[in-house]
C-alpha cells in the first residue's frame, strides 16, 4: 500500500495523542496544586531505501540515496514543576509550598504518595487528613479543645487549647524533595508516587536545604496557562487536519489507479 | 509491449515514494528541532540496445533543510534553544556523539543531563553531570551554573558548559535515528571541536522547520502527477488493445 497513509497515519495520532494531554491540562485549570504536561515528540527511524554513495553504474555513484522517514511519535509527556500562584483561602488547615518540595500524604496501603495540594481539612479522630480523607505524613492530631491552629512556615504546628494560655506544639510536617521531579509518576488525586526516574525522596524541614516554605492559609493553583494552551490546541488541530488531508489524498490515489487500470 | 508502460509506472511509483518523505515532514511539523527533509526526482537514463530515447524518474532525498524553526518560549530553564547555525552534541545509547537542536533536557537520577528521549548531553570532558541543586542556570555561551542544596543563592557555582558544536553544514546529513551527523566521508579523525562563539537561549525551544502549507501542496501536487502517470498507463494499454484489433482483422 502506500507508504504516506502509514507514515500520516502516525501524525494523525501523534496529534491525537498531544490533543488529549492538552485538553487534560485544560480540564485541570483549577485543580490546586496541578502542574501541567508537554507531550515530547520525536521523528521515527529512516528507513534507507538507495545508500547514499552506492554504486549506480561501475563508473558512477549515487551523489544522495533515498532515506524515508517513518512518520513522528510521542515520546513521552513532561511535567512542568513551575511555581502556581499561591491564592489566599483563610481556612487555617490550607497549606502552599512556596518553593521546591512535595508534602506527604499516607496511603491506605500503607505506602507514602507526593502531593502539591495542601487543601486539608480534620476527620473524626482530629487527625489532619486531605480532600480523600488520607492522613498527612508525619501525622498531626489535633486536640478537640483546641481553638486556634498555626502552621509556621518551617512546619511548626502548634495550637491554643481551652485549658492552656500558651500554645501547645503538635508536631513538625516535613516536605520531600526528589532530585527529578520529572519522573514521578502521577497517579491521579493530585497525587504522585516515586520511581526509579525520581531517585529517593530526601527529607527535610520546610525553608531549609533547598526546600520551599510552608504558607499557611493559602492554596497552590494550578500552573496551566489557558492562552497558552488554547494556542496549543489550535495548533494541533490544524496539524491534524493536513495530515488528514494527506490520508485523503493518497486514499483518492489508490482509488483512482484501482478505477483506471484493472 | 511499450515501454511506456514501465516508465508511467516508474514515475507512479517514485511519486509514492516522494510523498512519503513529504508526509513524513507534514507528521513531524511539531516535533521540536525537527529539521525537513528535501525530495527531488532525477532522470535515469534507460541503457541497452535501443534508441536511447527513454529515461526513468528516480526519487531522491539530497538532504535535509538546516535552516532553523522559530524559537517558542517555554520558561522552562533546561529548554535550551541554539541561535543562529550549530547544533548541540549529545551522545546516544550507542556511544557515538550526534548532533541535534532540540534542547529540552532533564537530569536523571544520577544527576546526568539527557535529553527527553535519553540521549546523554555532551558538555566540555564527556556528559554533563550535576550535582543536587536548588536552582540551575543555563548562560548564552552554555555555562551551567547552579545554586547546590542548601546554598545561598548568590553563590552559583559553574559546574560544565554544553558542547556547542558548529561542522560546516555541508558535511553534515541525517542518519537513520533523526538526528544530525557527519557524513562518513568528511569524518574528523577526532571529536567534533567545540565553537566557543555560538550561542544558545535558556527557556526557550526551536520548533520544527517544516513549512506546514507548502508540504500539502507538494503532496497535492505530486498525487495531480500520480494521476497524470496512471493516465499513461492507461493510454499505454488503450493503445496496445488497439493494435492488438487491427491484428485481429487482418
Amino acid at each position: 500500500m502506500h507508504p504516506a497513509l502509514w507514515v500520516s497515519k502516525t501524525g494523525l495520532s501523534a496529534q491525537d495523542t498531544n490533543m488529549s494531554t492538552i485538553s487534560n491540562n485544560l480540564a485541570n485549570v483549577n485543580t490546586t496544586g496541578f502542574k501541567r504536561d508537554r507531550a515530547v515528540f520525536q521523528d521515527l527511524l529512516y528507513q534507507i531505501d538507495r545508500q547514499p554513495g552506492g554504486m549506480n553504474t561501475q563508473n558512477s555513484e549515487l551523489p544522495s540515496g533515498l532515506q524515508l522517514g517513518t512518520g513522528v511519535r510521542i515520546v513521552g509527556t513532561t511535567k512542568q514543576f513551575s511555581q502556581g500562584n499561591l491564592e489566599v483561602t483563610e481556612q487555617p488547615l490550607d497549606l502552599a509550598v512556596n518553593g521546591r518540595g512535595f508534602m506527604q500524604i499516607l496511603l491506605p496501603d500503607g505506602q507514602i504518595a507526593y502531593t502539591r495540594d495542601g487543601q486539608f481539612q480534620l476527620n473524626a479522630d482530629g487527625d489532619i487528613v486531605n480532600p480523600d480523607g488520607y492522613t498527612l505524613e508525619p501525622n498531626i492530631n489535633v486536640p478537640e479543645n483546641a481553638t486556634n491552629v498555626t502552621i509556621g512556615k518551617d512546619g511548626t504546628v502548634s495550637a491554643v487549647t481551652n485549658d492552656q494560655a500558651a500554645p501547645v506544639n503538635l508536631g513538625e510536617i516535613t516536605l520531600v524533595n526528589f532530585i527529578n521531579p520529572q519522573g514521578l509518576q502521577a497517579i491521579g488525586n493530585n497525587l504522585y508516587k516515586a520511581t526509579n526516574a525520581s531517585g529517593d525522596p530526601a527529607e527535610g524541614e520546610p525553608g531549609i536545604g533547598g526546600l520551599g516554605t510552608l504558607e499557611q492559609g493559602m492554596v497552590e493553583a494550578s500552573n496551566v496557562e489557558v492562552v497558552e494552551e488554547l494556542v496549543n490546541m489550535i495548533t494541533t488541530q490544524r496539524a491534524y487536519e493536513m495530515n488528514s488531508k494527506v490520508v485523503s489524498a493518497t486514499d483518492q490515489m489508490l482509488q483512482f489507479i484501482t478505477n483506471n487500470i484493472g | 509491449m511499450d515501454k511506456a508502460l514501465y516508465i508511467g509506472m516508474s514515475g507512479a511509483k517514485q511519486n509514492m515514494l516522494s510523498q512519503q518523505a513529504h508526509a513524513n515532514n507534514l507528521a513531524n511539523v511539531s516535533t521540536t528541532g525537527f529539521k525537513r527533509d528535501f525530495a527531488q526526482a532525477r532522470s535515469m537514463p534507460v541503457f541497452g540496445e535501443h534508441h536511447p530515447t527513454r529515461a526513468y524518474a528516480m526519487a531522491e532525498r539530497p538532504g535535509s533543510d538546516l535552516s532553523a524553526g522559530a524559537l517558542m518560549d517555554t520558561g522552562r530553564k533546561l529548554d535550551v534553544a541554539v541561535e543562529g547555525d550549530g547544533w548541540l552534541a549529545v551522545q546516544n545509547q550507542q556511544g557515538e556523539e550526534v548532533f541535534t537542536r532540540s534542547g529540552s533536557m532533564q537530569i536523571d537520577v544520577n544527576g546526568l543531563m539527557r535529553l527527553s528521549s535519553g540521549e546523554m548531553v555532551m558538555g566540555n570532558g564527556g556528559p554533563v553531570a550535576l550535582p543536587p541543586f536548588d536552582n540551575v542556570q543555563v548562560g548564552a555561551d552554555g555555562t551551567i551554573s547552579v545554586v547546590p542544596v542548601g546554598g545561598p543563592p548568590d553563590q552559583l557555582v559553574e559546574v560544565d558548559r554544553l558542547k556547542l558544536v558548529n561542522p560546516p553544514r555541508e558535511a553534515l546529513e541525517k542518519g537513520e535515528d533523526g538526528f544530525i551527523r557527519r557524513r562518513a566521508d568528511q569524518a574528523l579523525d577526532g571529536p567534533e571541536p567545540p565553537d566557543a562563539n555560538m550561542r544558545v537561549a535558556s527557556g526557550f525551544l526551536e520548533s520544527s522547520n517544516v513549512n506546514a502549507v507548502e508540504e500539502m501542496i507538494s503532496n497535492l501536487q505530486l498525487s495531480r502527477q500520480y494521476e497524470m502517470q496512471v493516465k499513461i498507463m492507461t493510454t499505454a494499454n488503450e493503445n496496445s488493445e488497439a493494435s492488438a484489433r487491427l491484428l485481429q482483422n487482418l
